[in-house]
This record gives C-alpha cells, structure tokens and sequence, in this order.
C-alpha cells in the first residue's frame, strides 16, 4: 500500500463516487490459483497427529505466544507503583504466615525432618505449582473467550500461554523459597538440579484437569466449582502441610493412595534430602500424569471451539 | 454500480455455501445442550431445532468476486455478525460449506477493542493485535509506520489504549487490520465509529483495496448511505436468512431491507415511519 497515494487524496473536500464500475478495476486474471477449496476442511483424525499439529501451529505463532506471556505477566502490575516486587513480597507473607502458627502451637505438623516452616514452605510451594497450573488452565476459555472471538487463531497457543506463565511466575518467588531454606540450615544434595525435571508430572496433571474443567466451566458451571473445591480440599489429602507419617488411619490411608503424595514428595525429597521418595509409584504416577494430559489436550481441543460460541457475553 | 449478474467471468474468491449456525436462547438449555453434545451426543443432528434453539444463520449462500465490496445489511440479531464469524473461521462451520483460494488470507475486524489490552499503549497493542493477526514481529514492525501514518494518532499511540475514545480504538483496530493485507477483509461494523475524516479515509481505501487483484470485502453495517457510496452489491439479511440479493440496484436492496425492519409495525404507523427513515438514512 503506498501511503503517497493517501496523502494525495483529498479527504475532505472530494464527495465519495459511487462505487467503482468494473471498468476501473485493475484485476487479474491469469492468477495462477484460482480453484476454490473447503476453507475449514475437517480436522486430522489421528490424536497423536493432531497434538504433533497443535505443536506446529504454537512454533508457527511463536511471536502471538510471546505477546500473550508479556500482557498477562505485566498487566497485573501495570497500575502498582512497586509493580513485580509482589511477586516477592507475597511468598515473604506466606512464610511468615506458617511460622507464626507452628510458633503459637496451633499445628502439628509430625516428623518432617526439616524445620516445618522449610517443610510447609517447601511443600505448599510445590502445592501451589500443582494448583495454580490446574487454575490458570481451568479458566482459559472464559477469560481469552474475548480473544478466541476476535480473531481466528490456534487456541492451543493459549495453552501454551498458561502454562508458560505459570512456571514463570513460580520460579521468582521458588527463588525466594531457597533463600529462606538456606536460611534453616538446608543444605541441597548433588541431585537437586533435578528438581526442576520432577515437577513436569505436576505441570502435566494439573493442566490436564484444569483443561478439562475449562469446557465445564462454559457448560456445567457447576461441576466446574465442584471441582475447585475439591482441588483446595485435595491439599488436605495430601502430605503438604504435615508429614506424610501420620497417625490417622483413615488420612493415612487417603494418603497412601493419593497420586499427589508421591508427585510432590518426591520432588520434595530431591530437594531437601537428595533421595528418591517411592521412585516406582513416581514414575508410574507420572506416566499416568503425562497420559492423562495427552487426553485432555485432545478433549480440550476437539471441544473448545464448540463451546466457544456457547460463551455469554464475549 | 456494477451488475453481478452481467459479469459470470469474474472472480469468486470466496464461496458461501448452504452455512447453518443456531444458538440457544435461554442461558440453562445453551449450557444444558453445550454438555449434551460433548458428552452424550458428540455428533448431533444439527438440522433439527431442539426446545429453545433459533437458526442465526439458516440456509446462506453467495459468492464474492474478486474487486467487490459486498454489503450486508440486516436489522440487529439478523444473523450478520454469526455469519461473519463462520466466515472468518471463528466459529466451527456445523452444515454447509465454505470455498476459498488456498492461502487465502481472511482478516475481519468485528468489536473494535476485541484482542486490545487496556493497560498497554496504543504501539504495544498494534504488536498484539497483529500477532493475534497472525503477523511475526518483523512483519509487524515493517508495516508500523504505514499504521502510524494510516491511524494518524500521532503521540497518542503512546497512551494507554484504555483512555481511547471509540474513534481512536477504531483508527488503530482498522489500521492494525490493513496492515495485515487480507485477501478477503471483513468490517463488521467497525466504521460506525470515528470521525468523518477519518471514515472517508477508510471508505477510500477500501475502494483501492478491492482494485488490487484477488482482494474482496465484505462490509457488514446498518449505514444505508454508506452502502450506497461503497458497496458493489448489497445482501439483505433477515433471520439468519438473506432475504433480498441485489444486482444492480443497491438502493431497491437499502429500500427493501427498511421497509423488512417496519415490518412488525402497526400497517398504519409503518408509512409515516418509513418516511421519517427515508429522511434520516436514505
């Protein structure tokens, strides 16, 4: 377009001409390719092809990505004077939080073999990867169901949004985490530059349920809240804020076959004591995790754009 | 104007073929239905209306020629927007079909703020709304003066596009999607805003636009005489339905789609109203 051609023109002076008759139409007709064909042709089959196409269009729309993880990491903090020092300042809060209940006696947390303000630190930290991967997934269509409506553009790049996001905003805060652990005396084992490895289980599980929850939050916004709340619930379940040796029977046993214990245990003791806590049910659980979110992305994605037009008010 | 029908040779670029959408309208039945068809019923018989469903677009065909802004007028809720969106590939095409070249690029600009970040300044948001185009940081960058000369917002671009007015968002949106160079641009509504200069400005290009090869438009507004002005050919809708098809007279069209939306008015209010809308549009 050239923009001479604009400036030229008098906008405001020249009266609009009725539209152009075809004899000033500059067309051309030897245009190579002018067979029509079905513009949205019905998708591949094959699910395994059809992940390995979501992962083509993410590489293809790899600048789309890095926009959408700019807006959402920066917006939250675009009206604060102190602006990313949240980030900080909230796990600082959390922490405190914990000390000053164990210091008042209020909870038992057993035998964690690290001081239990590390322990709870620790473990809500991998709690939360957990929980917030199921969260910021969960809500994908609502909240970028004014995107999805704006334009036609692979949906499995806000997938990949949320998912980035996420992990970024883990990782500050974690950083502050191992700073207060360093302070407790905890010293990191040869093994803990694993820690990062172990937690993809928990990315994977998490995004997969919370993909899942995403269509019912459209349709069955019931089942959606249901869901959340047994999420927060499940945290109850699971060895995070005591220790997994725990009197009870029935917790103990609720323990004993929640998949979560082994997941965030596991990353846990990589961390903390170097070892490798219940190795086999970790890598099982963690081959059902990575399964179960291959699934999911393909229920999501099969779903989505149906339920998209289902939305209210986008 | 043109006459479609004296012109067979000329280029379809885009081919709309039998297309169906229908919504719910009671928000209880729409989730209820949304949960039936994912979980019980993945492939349902989508021609038949269940309780409470409507056809938003029922039975819609036309073709676009390459060189041809196609108007398509309609009273609100008749099924332009829906139709719009299945063409833009935002919603999943359920019966029907629709035909393009290969590699065609289809850029519709529907809500003006659709995709635009309030927080951020007018330039972030031409990056974002330009990869949400389908448009690389090179491109977008290649193409930043032709939209800061095109939206002619100045240092206002700087601004958070929260503080713009309807007119500002509109010159950035319009000029966002231009940049992109569609082969098949669709304006829904989004010049039904903005100052007179800079409407004209639009109208102007999209005239030039068409008269580059294998480009056509599809121009969705309520503004009779905006239709007149620029469309080749008008397309009036009526639920879901397009009900008239002009050939050569867009103004019989603009005519038939006024007296369609007084057609629910008391028979002897409808000539008095019908001159008062004369007045005002026509």
């Amino acid at each position: 377009m050239d923009i001479g051609e604009f400036k030229a023109l008098n906008y405001l002076c020249s009266e609009l001409e009725p539209a152009g008759s075809m004899t000033d139409k500059i067309l051309d007709h030897n245009q190579p390719d002018k067979t029509l064909t079905p513009l949205y042709a019905e998708r591949v089959r094959n699910p395994l092809k059809r992940i390995w196409g979501y992962l083509q269009n993410i590489k293809r729309h790899t600048y789309l990505l890095n926009q959408l993880i700019v807006v959402d990491i920066t917006s939250s903090f675009k009206r604060s004077f102190i602006g990313l020092s949240w980030l900080i300042i909230t796990p600082i809060i959390s922490v405190f939080a914990w000390v000053l209940l164990q210091g008042a006696g209020i909870i038992d947390p057993g035998d964690t073999n690290i001081p239990y303000p590390a322990y709870v630190l620790l473990s809500t930290s991998i709690w939360s990867f957990f929980q917030g991967s199921y969260l910021v997934t969960s809500n994908v269509i609502i909240n970028g169901g004014r995107f999805m409506v704006a334009a036609k553009f692979p949906h499995e790049v806000l997938i990949a949004q949320q998912m980035v996001v996420h992990c970024i905003n883990f990782v500050i805060p974690f950083i502050i985490n191992i700073i207060v652990l360093l302070f407790y005396g905890i010293k990191f084992s040869s093994i803990a530059f694993l820690f990062p490895v172990t937690l993809i289980p928990l990315l994977l599980l998490g995004t997969g349920l919370g993909l899942l929850v995403a269509l019912l939050r459209v349709v069955a916004v019931d089942f959606s809240r249901i869901a959340d709340q047994c999420i927060m619930f499940l945290m109850f379940l699971t060895p995070i804020i005591y220790a997994p040796r725990i009197q009870l029977n029935w917790l103990a046993n609720i323990v004993k076959y929640n998949p979560l214990t082994y997941l965030v245990g596991f990353s846990r003791d990589v961390l903390t004591h170097g070892n490798f806590y219940e190795l086999n049910l970790y890598l099982i659980f963690s081959l059902i995790s990575f399964v179960f979110f291959i699934i999911s992305v393909w229920i999501f994605m099969k779903f989505e754009s149906k339920l998209l037009e289902r939305l209210i008010n986008v | 104007m043109f006459n479609t029908s004296t012109m067979p040779d000329q280029n379809i670029i885009l081919s709309v073929k039998n297309v169906y959408k229908k919504f719910t309208k009671d928000i209880r039945h729409n989730m209820y239905y949304g949960m039936k068809d994912m979980l019980i019923d993945p492939i349902p018989n989508y021609m038949t209306l269940r309780k409470k469903e409507f056809w938003a677009v029922n039975d819609v065909s036309f073709d676009l020629r390459e060189g041809e802004i196609l108007g398509i007028v309609g009273a609100n809720g008749s099924g332009k927007t829906s139709l719009m969106r299945l063409i833009a590939g935002i919603y999943p095409l359920e019966k029907g079909l629709i035909l393009g070249r290969k590699s065609q690029k289809i850029t519709s600009v529907f809500a003006l703020k659709a995709g635009m970040q309030p927080l951020f300044t007018g330039r972030e948001n031409i990056h974002i709304k330009g990869a949400i185009f389908g448009m690389t940081k090179s491109e977008i960058e290649a193409k930043m003066s032709f939209i800061e000369d095109f939206s002619e917002l100045g240092d206002k671009l700087d601004m958070p596009f929260g503080n713009y007015s309807s007119g500002m968002s509109a010159r950035l949106a319009y000029s966002v999607a231009i940049a992109n160079d569609p082969d098949v641009f669709i304006v829904d509504e989004a010049l039904a805003v903005g100052d007179s200069v800079f409407k004209t400005k639009c109208f102007e290009h999209l005239k030039y636009f068409v008269k580059q090869p294998g480009k056509g438009v599809l121009f969705v507004s309520n503004n009779i005489r905006k239709h007149l002005k620029v469309s080749s050919r008008v397309l009036v809708m009526g639920e879901g339905k397009i009900i008239y098809e002009s050939t050569d007279h867009v103004r019989e069209a603009l005519e038939f789609y006024v007296k369609n939306c007084l057609r629910n008015i008391d028979p002897e209010k409808q000539a008095s109203m019908l001159e008062t809308v004369n007045y005002y549009d026509l």
